[in-house]
C-alpha cells in the first residue's frame, strides 16, 4: 500500500521538477497518440458514416466484422504490425520498425474499428425524418452526408473519446513496434511496464498519475468544445 | 447577430484544420528523430536484466563520446532479442547464453562474438530454507529442492537465466519439472520473477546483478538470501554479437565491429569492473580471456 | 399541362402495391387537396411528388420534364413539409437559414429570416435564438414552414399541416401557406382531413383510396362479404337491407369501389329501373358544400352505413331542390362497378 502513498508523491516531484525522462514520455505518448488519432479520425468518421446510412446487402456482415476488431488485443496488432514492418517484411524498407510513426500506424488499427461502429451508431440513431427534412429543404448529397454528421456531432466526439482513451493507454503496440527505447519510443506506458517489471512499484503509479492528468487535461478542454458546438 | 454562411463548417473545418497541422508536425519531430537515427545510429538488442542493472545508461555514453556513434538498444527477453537480431531489426546483440549464441553464429545469422563480460547465477530462497540447500553443491541443492516440494519459481521463459536453469536440472540428473504443483512458470522477467518467488516464499535462480537491486528495493530487507553461490557452472557469460551482413545486408556491421571492439578494450572493462550498484560490484570483465 | 402531371403511375413497397395512378394533372398554382383514409397512400403520393423517391412504374412530370431524385431541377423548386417535421439540432435561426445557405444565397439573411418567422406568426425577437427544443409542438410546426418558406418555392406540399397542432397554430400556417400562393404562385398540394382546407380553399380536391385516385367526390369502398345473387352477380346485403349488386371479380379482389363520377342522384319517385343494367339505392343528403369555384357542390349521401360524396353541378342541386336530410335515390351501372 505504501507504493500508491509513495506513487502520488513521486508523480508531483517527476512533474514539478521537469524530469527529463518522465517528460520524453509524455512526448512520446502523446505524438504518437495525436497522429493515430488524427489518422482514425479522418479516415474512421467518412467510414462510419457510409456504414450508417447507407443499406447495402453485406451491411450486416460488415458490422459484425466490425464490432469484432473492437476486441483486438493490443499485443496481437502489435504482433501483425512488427511482422509487416521488420526489415524482411513487406514495408521493411519504409524503417518503421522502434520508431513513434510505427506506433501510430498499429495505435490507428486500434482506433479505426472504435470510431467506425460508434459513428454509424449515431449515424443510424439520427431521426428517420432528418433525410426526408434535408431532402425537402433541397440538399445535395454531399450536403446531406455533412448535415447528418453534424447532427449526430455529440455520438461523434464520444467516439473520439472513447478510441483516444483506448490509445493513451495501451502498451502492446507501443511495447512490440516501439521496442521501449530509452529517450526515443519509451511512452508513458511502456514505461510503467518496464518499472513494474523492475520492481519500482510507486514510480509505476506516479507515471501512471501522469497519465490520468493528461487524460483528464484533454477531456477539459473537450467540455469547452461540447458547450459550443 | 449576421452570422456566417458556413458557421458550423467553420467550426469543423478548424478542427480538422488543427489536427492536420499537428500531423505533419508530429511527423516532422518524428521523422527527424528517425532521420538522425539512420545516419550515424546504431542499434542493439539486449537482455531486460543487462539493462535492468542499469550498466547500458552509464557505460555507453562513453562509447559515444569516443567514436562519436550515436546507439539506441530495445531490451526484451533472451528469445526476442535473438529474434530480432535474425530479423534483421537491430545490427547488433548484447546477450548472455553462450550455448544459443553459437548456434545463431553457426547458423550464419551472427557474424563475430565476443566475451565481454561475466557475473554469476546465484540461487535464493526464504530465509528459514525449508529444502535445507544453504552451503550445498549446486547439484545437491537442485535435488533436494525437487524432493522438498518448495516452491519454484522459474522464469519459464527461454531467457538466458532460463536456459541455465533447465542445464542445472539436467546437470543435477533430474528430470526438468513442468507441470509439478510447487514448480511456477513466470513467464516474466528477472525481478517480476523474483517478487513472485518472495510472494510464494519460494526459491528461485537469479542473476546477482538483478537480486542486488532487489536488495536495494527492499530497503535492505529482502524476504530471499542467497543460499547457494560460487559454482563454476552457475558462471553467466555476457557476449557481443554483431549480425552477419551476409545474412542482413542493411545492418551497420562496421560500427557494430567497433562497438564489439571498443568494449573490449582496457578503457570499458575498467569502465565495466569498476560499475557498482549499491557499493557492489555486478560484473566481472572478462573480454581478454576465452 | 399543369406543373405536374401523372401518367401510369404505380409505385410498389417490396411486393405491395400502394399507388396506382393513370392520369392526374395538377395545373400551376392552384390548391390541390388531397383525402383519403390512413394508408391510402397520400403520404407516398408527395414523397413521389417532392422527389424524395423514384416511382417503381411510370413517371411524374414536373413542369414538362421527366425529372430524377437530387435533381437540380426540383431540389430548389420544390419543398415538402411532412407530418412530422424534424427540427436540427440548432438554433431556430439556423434552422429557417438552412435551405438558403446550403443554397449560397445568403444575402441579407437576416431579415430574410425575421421576414419568414413573421409570415408563420412567430416573433422573431423571442425566437430567433431559441434552441429547437424549447418550443412547443405547433411552433415547432411553424418553424419548418418558415424554413420551406423562406425558399419561396414553386410546389409547397404539405402532409396534414393542421393535423397535430393547436388551433391558433392551424390557423396561422394556413394563412401563410395561402399567402405563398398569392404572393409568389406557389402551387399547393395539400394531404388533410381539415374540412375548412378541403372546402373553402382548395381548388381541386383528389380522393385517394388503396392508392388510386377518384376525381368526382368521395367515393367509398365496399367490403365483404359477398353473396352469390341472380344471373351470375354477386351481391351485398347492407345495414339496412337494401342491396348492391356487383359483378363478379377477378380472382383475389375483395373490395368494390363506387365512384361518384359514375353515379347519378334522382328524387325517389322518379327512380324506376329503367334500362337493365340499372340499380339504384335509397338514402339522404348530409351535407353540401359549395366548391370555391362557385358552381359545383359536393353534396354528401348516406345509404344504409355507407357514405359517398357527389359533385353536382350548382343548377342540378336547385332543380332537385336538395337540402340535407331530403331522401334521394342513388342510380348506378353494376356493370361499370370497379373492384379493388
Amino acid at each position: 500500500m505504501d507504493f500508491i502513498q509513495e506513487g502520488f508523491i513521486q508523480a508531483i516531484k517527476l512533474l514539478v521538477n521537469r524530469d527529463p525522462s518522465t517528460y520524453s514520455a509524455i512526448s512520446a505518448t502523446l505524438r504518437s497518440s495525436t497522429l493515430a488519432m488524427a489518422a482514425s479520425l479522418l479516415l474512421g468518421i467518412p467510414l462510419g458514416y457510409i456504414l450508417g446510412y447507407f443499406d447495402f446487402s453485406f451491411k450486416k456482415h460488415i458490422s459484425i466484422i466490425v464490432n469484432t476488431l473492437l476486441s483486438l488485443p493490443t499485443v496481437f496488432i502489435g504482433l501483425v504490425i512488427y511482422a509487416l514492418l521488420t526489415r524482411n517484411g513487406p514495408f521493411g524498407e519504409a524503417g518503421l520498425l522502434f520508431t513513434i510513426p510505427g506506433i501510430a500506424i498499429g495505435q490507428t488499427i486500434l482506433s479505426l474499428p472504435i470510431v467506425i461502429a460508434l459513428t454509424a451508431t449515431a449515424v443510424e440513431g439520427a431521426d428517420r425524418n432528418l433525410r426526408i427534412t434535408l431532402m425537402s429543404l433541397g440538399a445535395n448529397r454531399k450536403q446531406i452526408a455533412a448535415s447528418t454528421l453534424w447532427e449526430v456531432r455529440l455520438g461523434i466526439l464520444a467516439a473520439a473519446v472513447t478510441a483516444t482513451g483506448r490509445v493513451l493507454t495501451e502498451v502492446g503496440i507501443s511495447l512490440m513496434v516501439g521496442g521501449n527505447i530509452k529517450w526515443h519510443t519509451r511512452t508513458i506506458t511502456t514505461a510503467i511496464a518496464l518499472e513494474t517489471s523492475k520492481g519500482e512499484f510507486g514510480m509505476g503509479i506516479a507515471l501512471g498519475l501522469v497519465l490520468l492528468l493528461i487524460a483528464l487535461t484533454i477531456n477539459v478542454s473537450l467540455v469547452g468544445l461540447r458547450r459550443r458546438i | 447577430m449576421k452570422r456566417n454562411m458556413n458557421s458550423e463548417y467553420k467550426v469543423v473545418f478548424s478542427l480538422v484544420l488543427f489536427i492536420l497541422l499537428i500531423f505533419p508536425g508530429v511527423m516532422l519531430c518524428a521523422n527527424s528523430s528517425q532521420a538522425a537515427e539512420d545516419k550515424d545510429e546504431l542499434l542493439m538488442a539486449t537482455t531486460t536484466s543487462t539493462d535492468n542493472t542499469g550498466l547500458l545508461d552509464y557505460l555507453m555514453p562513453a562509447f559515444t563520446a569516443q567514436t562519436g556513434i550515436d546507439i539506441r538498444w530495445t531490451s526484451t527477453g533472451t528469445g526476442k532479442a535473438l529474434k530480432l537480431g535474425e530479423n534483421c531489426d537491430v545490427d547488433v546483440l548484447l546477450v548472455h547464453a553462450p550455448q544459443t549464441e553459437i548456434d545463431f553464429v553457426k547458423k550464419g545469422f551472427g557474424k563475430d562474438r565476443r566475451q565481454i563480460m561475466y557475473n554469476d547465477f546465484v540461487l535464493i530462497g526464504p530465509p528459514g530454507d525449508p529444502a535445507a540447500i544453504k552451503g550445498k553443491k549446486v547439484s545437491e541443492a537442485m535435488k533436494a529442492l525437487r524432493s522438498s516440494n518448495s516452491v519454484f519459481v522459474s522464469r519459464g521463459d527461454n531467457s538466458g537465466t532460463n536456459k541455465k536453469e533447465r542445464a542445472l536440472w539436467q546437470l543435477a540428473d533430474v528430470p526438468i519439472p513442468e507441470k509439478e504443483a510447487w514448480y511456477r512458470q513466470s513467464g516474466q522477467g528477472m525481478l517480476a520473477t523474483i517478487n513472485v518467488a518472495a510472494e510464494l516464499n519460494g526459491y528461485t535462480l537469479a542473476d546477482r546483478g538483478t537480486y542486488i537491486k532487489y536488495e536495494s528495493v527492499a530497503a535492505g530487507k529482502p524476504a530471499l538470501l542467497i543460499l547457494v553461490e560460487g559454482d563454476d557452472v552457475l558462471l553467466n557469460q555476457y557476449s557481443i554479437i554483431t549480425i552477419n551482413p551476409k545474412h542482413c545486408t542493411n545492418v551497420k556491421y562496421d560500427m557494430a565491429q567497433t562497438l564489439s571492439a571498443w568494449m573490449a578494450n582496457k578503457e570499458a572493462q575498467n569502465l565495466i569492473e569498476e560499475f557498482k550498484l549499491f557499493g557492489k560490484q555486478l560484473f566481472t570483465p572478462n573480454a581478454d580471456q576465452d | 399541362m399543369g406543373i405536374y402531371h401523372i401518367h401510369d403511375l404505380e409505385h410498389y413497397y417490396g411486393d405491395k402495391q400502394v399507388l396506382s395512378i393513370e392520369d392526374v394533372s395538377i395545373p400551376t398554382a392552384s390548391i390541390t387537396g388531397l383525402i383519403g383514409p390512413n394508408g391510402s397512400g397520400k403520404s407516398t403520393l408527395l414523397k413521389l411528388l417532392v422527389f424524395l423517391e423514384k416511382p417503381t412504374y411510370g413517371a411524374i412530370i414536373f413542369k414538362g420534364r421527366k425529372v430524377a431524385p437530387f435533381s437540380h431541377n426540383i431540389r430548389l423548386r420544390v419543398t415538402l413539409l411532412p407530418q412530422e417535421p424534424y427540427l436540427m439540432r440548432r438554433s431556430v435561426f439556423d434552422n429557417v437559414a438552412y435551405g438558403l445557405k446550403i443554397r449560397g444565397d445568403t444575402k441579407d439573411l437576416k431579415n430574410r429570416v425575421e421576414e419568414a418567422l413573421t409570415q408563420v406568426g412567430l416573433d422573431s425577437e423571442r425566437f430567433a435564438r431559441r434552441k429547437c427544443t424549447a418550443l412547443s409542438g405547433g411552433e415547432a410546426h411553424r418553424v419548418a414552414l418558415a424554413a420551406r418558406l423562406i425558399l419561396k418555392p414553386e410546389v409547397l406540399l404539405l402532409d396534414e399541416p393542421t393535423a397535430s397542432v393547436d388551433a391558433k397554430s392551424a390557423r396561422l400556417i394556413r394563412k401563410a401557406s395561402l399567402k405563398a400562393k398569392k404572393d409568389w404562385g406557389t402551387t399547393l398540394v395539400v394531404a388533410t382531413h381539415d374540412w375548412q382546407w378541403l372546402y373553402e380553399t382548395c381548388d381541386t380536391v383528389l380522393h385517394l383510396l388503396h392508392g388510386k385516385i377518384f376525381k368526382g367526390g368521395l367515393g367509398c369502398a365496399v367490403y365483404g362479404p359477398w353473396r352469390m345473387g341472380q344471373n351470375g352477380l354477386l351481391h351485398k346485403e347492407l345495414e339496412d337491407g337494401q342491396v348492391l349488386n356487383v359483378p363478379k371479380p377477378e380472382e383475389g379482389k375483395q373490395v368494390a369501389i363506387l365512384d361518384p363520377s359514375k353515379l347519378e342522384v334522382l328524387l325517389p319517385e322518379k327512380g324506376l329501373s329503367l334500362k337493365w343494367n340499372i340499380n339504384s339505392l335509397n338514402g339522404f343528403v348530409t351535407r353540401m358544400f359549395l366548391e370555391r369555384n362557385g358552381k359545383t357542390v359536393q353534396v354528401a349521401i348516406k345509404i344504409a352505413e355507407l357514405v359517398i360524396t357527389i359533385r353536382m353541378e350548382r343548377d342540378r342541386v336547385e332543380a332537385l331542390k336538395l337540402f340535407p336530410g331530403k331522401e334521394v335515390s342513388i342510380s348506378y351501372d353494376h356493370q361499370k362497378i370497379e373492384w379493388l
